[in-house]
């Protein structure tokens, strides 16, 4: 028994269609060297069925002949293990770095050390005072001292202006986020619903898989999600990926109530940062409801904004710009230090102020404000400034501590308030206050950074062995094609062999003594 | 494992940009001279950095303050040099005038040159500095004699005037003008002139006015206290110089404090650059050989 005599012409052909998807593959490979997402794909070849099946009436043979080489899928290669990895990393790399961004725009704004900060403009009216105490009655001196007065309420007013100016900012960024968000649920929404329509036909959508996974990577620098998958049915096959649901997850990655963003039905719910009704800036929570395809949400719950655990950008943006803590008191880097600011100003202001009615004036009168008195520490840095009378009249000064023009015991005195320990700030001197503030921004800040470096290189790191196991190879592939391009030609000339070899039996058998 | 071109790509771009941020904090630490230049580079050094400016401030601030202080207390001590020499001056006339042989006309001369003066006492304990009366206490705006050499009782002052040197240390930069130019020496002054207008001699001691033997004994007094005031400020002078001297040494520690805590090691931070420099170097040489061949080149 022998099989049909064009079996070796199906068998090169088989093998030239095979090795053609493969140099085709190989070829889409290499276009998308630098695709960013791509991983690279593989044509899994596999044997076909040999011939005869094992059967009741299959012919007499030495043995099961083999029928050749099928394309049988074209997988790509991609380890999903090393992905959930990525994203753990992204989304702390995400928070770490615009919380690293928000505080080294502090740290530009508060400008210290330097011969220009805060420190140094209270060093200066300091200098003034001690000039005025030597030379009480010199005009000179005193306006000296107006002015250095001037000068650090207008610090502090340009610092207050400058962080809230900051938080201005910080307040359409996280808008933007939480836009971006929404974009992207939006994004993997429509891929879901792409890849819902072609998995049930038996295929798989790679290249869709890998913009799905590319936008879900960008999702999890914004927020941290956990993402599992649920099957399309019909003809899927058990590579197949399936729709993705997407939560919001906490910093242990565990699903956060109310935050699904993706369900199995491929429903969107959309983010919307929500502000404190009294002070605007603060954020009272974030916002969450329904989404349509055109990206209007319709809130529905709102995460509390000290409940909103999931870290990532928008996290860090909230906890820099300020929320409201489970005791409903605003909290955050930038709140902190305006508070910080304010505090120092209305206790400085008063304190001042209560030295300098002590004394008396270049014309022997009781001395009044120093400062325009303030009516507590709210936007005191914001508030407080030079007396009008004071700005008008330098000779209104209470230098004297005796009524005599020629006593300074009262500046004095005034020069010591900067180092005096005040009640309202802990028992701590302006002086020492504000370093302690600096300070406080110097440790944060520069945890923000380490950790915003050492997450980001773990992110690299994790990213090189993603890039090992999906990237592609420009040499492997060339090595791949002339592997490909060899066994191409090869099965065309076992296709030439054949065709020889029934030229043989068609044309010159039975001709014989022609 | 496996390592692709683009990770090749990859890694390289990551290195030459961490090489570059290195480099470019080598560069900031030299051409500010400052190891750090905002408070997360170092917190503790920002914390210092603060308060070392501040205590530099306040250590120079006294410095100007002790200038101050000097040139009152150098004012004065002239001004009472000048004063002691013009008593000794009148103490020779009462002296010479208290001689028998003396006529009432050059007795007349002698009272006419203790009025000068006089006049010239009163000057002086109207002495300005930087336009402030430095013999009138507290009240240095207002002086203590008129044109017409009136004294001003309601001007008179002989407060203290505190000037702070270091920190709690306030020294008293003027004197007591009510020991050195009190109101009886000048009232002595014009008893002396009166008695020798009058020839108000020993023999004449039962008129009533004091005779200038008296006299003679009321300006030692006067003479006395002034010394004793000049003695005063010469003291205190020698106590500011010692003041002064810890200042000096504050200013250099405090200097040196916050030049080491703050300011780069230039030599260091030049080796460090080199070094880096060194690397950046080599890792462009070693991407451009590694980046550049690939398989291609040699399939024909």
């Amino acid at each position: 028994m022998v099989t049909s005599t064009f079996h070796g012409l199906e068998v090169a052909r088989r093998a030239l269609a095979a090795q053609q998807s493969a140099l085709h593959t190989t070829s889409h490979n290499i276009s998308n060297a630098n695709t960013e997402g791509y991983s690279r794909q593989r044509v899994n070849f596999e044997a076909t069925n040999p011939f005869p099946t094992p059967s009741r009436n299959a012919p007499q043979m030495a043995g099961q002949l083999g029928t050749g080489v099928t394309a049988g899928q074209i997988e790509r290669i991609r380890d999903q293990f090393l992905d959930f990895q990525y994203r753990a990393e992204n989304n702390q790399a995400g928070y770490y770095e615009s919380k690293a961004d928000a505080l080294k725009r502090m740290e530009d704004i508060m400008n210290e050390p330097s011969d220009s900060g805060l420190a140094k403009t209270m060093d200066q009216f300091w200098e003034s005072i001690q000039d005025v105490a030597t030379n009480p009655e010199d005009g000179g001196a005193r306006r000296v001292m107006q002015q250095r007065g001037q000068a650090v309420v207008e610090t502090f007013n340009h610092l207050h202006d400058k962080l809230t100016d900051v938080q201005g900012e910080l307040k359409n960024q996280m808008d933007t986020n939480a836009g971006q968000v929404n974009t992207l649920v939006n994004q993997i929404h429509q891929l879901n619903d792409q890849i819902s329509r072609v998995e049930p036909n038996g295929d798989l959508p790679n290249d869709l898989y890998d913009k799905r996974d590319l936008l879900v990577d960008e999702l999890s620098e914004y927020v941290n999600i956990d993402i599992s998958y649920e099957s399309n049915g019909g003809h899927s096959k058990a590579t197949a990926e399936g729709q993705a649901i997407i939560r919001l997850a906490d910093d242990n990655g565990n699903a956060i109530n109310n935050g699904t963003l993706i369900d199995a039905d491929n429903n969107m719910q959309g983010l919307e940062v929500q502000f404190d009704e009294e002070n605007g800036e603060i954020v009272s929570g974030v916002g969450i409801g329904a989404m349509d395809e055109n990206g209007n949400v319709e809130l529905e719950t709102e995460i509390d904004a000290h409940q909103f655990s999931s870290p990532g950008k928008l996290q860090g943006l909230i906890h820099a710009n300020g929320y409201m803590n489970e005791d409903g008191e605003p909290t955050g880097d930038y709140v902190d230090m305006i508070n910080g600011l304010n505090e120092m100003a209305y206790e400085f202001a008063n304190a001042f102020n209560d030295q300098h009615q002590a004394g008396y004036d270049l014309n022997g009168d009781e001395g009044s404000n120093f400062f325009e008195p303030l009516d507590d520490s709210s936007d005191a840095a914001a508030m407080i400034a030079v007396s009008e009378d004071i700005m008008n009249d330098e000779s209104l000064i209470a230098a004297s501590g005796s009524g005599q023009p020629g006593d300074g015991s009262n500046a004095q005195a005034l020069s010591d308030v900067r180092d005096e320990n005040l009640e309202g700030l802990n028992d701590q001197s302006v002086q020492k206050f504000y370093e302690a503030l600096v300070g406080d921004l110097g440790v944060k800040a520069q945890e923000a950074n380490r950790m915003a470096n050492n997450t980001s290189s773990l992110r690299e790191s994790v990213n090189f062995n993603r890039e090992a196991m999906s990237g592609v190879s420009l040499d492997e592939e060339m090595a791949n094609m002339i592997k490909f391009q060899h066994a191409y030609n090869a099965a065309a000339r076992s296709m030439t062999v054949v065709d020889e070899t029934l030229d043989r039996i068609i044309n010159q058998m039975g001709i014989v003594g022609r | 494992m496996r390592v692709t071109q683009g990770m090749l790509n990859n890694s390289m771009l990551h290195n030459l940009r961490q090489n570059n941020a290195e480099m470019h904090r080598s560069m900031e630490q030299l051409s500010t001279g400052k190891k750090i230049n905002r408070p997360s580079d170092d917190p503790v050094v920002a914390m210092r950095g603060v308060d070392y400016r501040s205590e530099l401030s306040k250590v120079e601030q006294f410095e100007r303050n002790m200038s101050e202080v000097r040139s009152w207390m150098d004012t004065s001590d002239d001004a009472m040099n000048e004063a002691g020499q013009s008593l000794h001056r009148v103490r020779e006339l009462v002296l010479q005038a208290n001689n028998d042989t003396y006529e009432d006309e050059e007795r007349a001369n002698m009272a006419s040159e203790v009025k000068e003066i006089t006049n010239h006492l009163k000057e002086i304990a109207n002495s300005k500095v930087n336009n402030r009366y430095i013999f009138n206490g507290q009240n240095t705006v207002e002086p203590r004699f008129d044109a017409d050499g009136e004294l001003i009782e309601d001007n008179i002052n002989n407060d203290a005037v505190m000037i702070e040197v270091s920190d709690g240390v306030k020294v008293r930069a003027n004197i007591d003008a009510s020991n050195a130019f009190s109101e009886d020496l000048f009232e002595s002054l014009d008893g002396i002139v009166s008695a020798l207008e009058n020839g108000d001699l020993e023999e004449d001691a039962d008129d009533g006015d004091a005779t200038l033997n008296e006299y003679i004994g009321q300006l030692d007094n006067h003479f006395q206290s002034l010394v004793n005031e000049r003695a005063d400020l010469g003291a205190r002078m020698n106590r500011i110089d010692l003041i002064e001297n810890r200042l000096t040494q504050q200013n250099v520690t405090t200097s040196d404090l916050l030049s080491k805590n703050e300011d780069a090691d230039i030599a260091e931070v030049i080796m460090n650059l080199q070094m880096q420099e060194n690397v950046h170097r080599s890792s462009l040489a070693a991407g451009a050989r590694i980046l550049q061949p690939t398989l291609m080149d040699f399939l024909r």
